[in-house]
């Protein structure tokens, strides 16, 4: 019995490992900025971006080399995380969420503060968790157009909803993000308020 | 186009989604009225502000090699 040595990846399978890591790879930040804000916690957002990785890769035929890669590998990893993970980690919501109806920040802080410099003395965390307590369908949607930079047309693809729909989640994320955000402002005392 | 139609449209046309009308008419109501201007430029402040601030963290380093590992066992 012959010990065989280990035989070099063919060429093509080299080939595929390069563009994967060229157009996939790329992404990796993304995809793991999202999905901790999806899972909640780093274990299994490492875990969900893994298992995307490794099912984006067995599928890479599917991609079109140039496309949208950022797009795609964002829906398998929603997906993922709406089949595999939401039931062990968070629960969507319970709440009606078309029935939300956030203030606008600007016409109390227009007096005292138009500038928002008030923003900047809020810490990173407090910014992360006011982004956490959103309900999910305003969380993904603010995280992949203000924190990813995806376009409408893009985010609708990825949430599979109509692009009306990422418009109107994008106006009441932020503002419940902003309201929340400037609530804790005035309860750090970075800025008055509107005392009432 | 008045104050409330465009504080309606004033994210659409932060993130350049509005038709090429619909955003000459948002630029000059922006130009002529004073308190929508100061709008525009506090959710500039925002936008900015929170990408900035959520933006800052990436993939573990261990993250980034278990999956090249895994991809050369494929």
């Amino acid at each position: 019995m012959t010990s065989q040595p280990p035989s070099p990846p063919p060429p093509d399978a080299e080939q595929k490992r390069a563009s994967f890591e060229r157009e996939a790879l790329a992404h990796l930040d993304t995809l793991y900025r999202v999905g901790l804000r999806l899972a909640g916690n780093a274990a299994d957002a490492e875990d969900l971006v893994q298992e995307t990785m490794l099912r984006a890769y067995r599928s890479w035929a599917q991609y079109t080399p140039g496309t949208n890669a950022k797009g795609w590998l964002l829906t398998i990893l929603r997906n993922l995380f709406i089949n595999e993970y939401r039931r062990r980690t968070r629960h969507p919501e319970t709440v009606d969420v078309d029935t939300i109806e956030p203030y606008a920040v600007f016409p109390e802080v227009q007096d005292e503060d138009p500038q928002a410099t008030f923003f900047d003395r809020i810490v990173d965390d407090e910014v992360l968790r006011a982004l956490d307590d959103l309900p999910e369908v305003f969380r993904e949607a603010v995280m992949l157009s203000d924190v990813e930079g995806l376009r409408y047309e893009e985010i609708a693809k990825v949430l599979d909803v109509p692009v009306g729909t990422v418009k109107s989640r994008l106006f009441r994320g932020r503002r419940i993000l902003q309201a929340r955000l400037y609530d804790y402002a005035v309860s750090m005392g970075y800025i008055k308020g509107h005392t009432t | 186009m008045n104050c409330r139609e465009c504080v309606e449209h004033l994210y659409e046309y932060l993130d350049r989604e509005l038709t090429t009308d619909l955003e000459r008419e948002i630029r000059a109501h922006l130009a002529d009225c004073p308190p929508c201007g100061e709008h525009h430029d506090f959710e500039v402040v925002f936008l900015k502000f929170l990408h900035a601030r959520c933006s800052a963290q990436g993939a573990p380093l261990a993250l980034r090699r278990r999956i090249l590992e895994q991809l050369f066992d494929e």
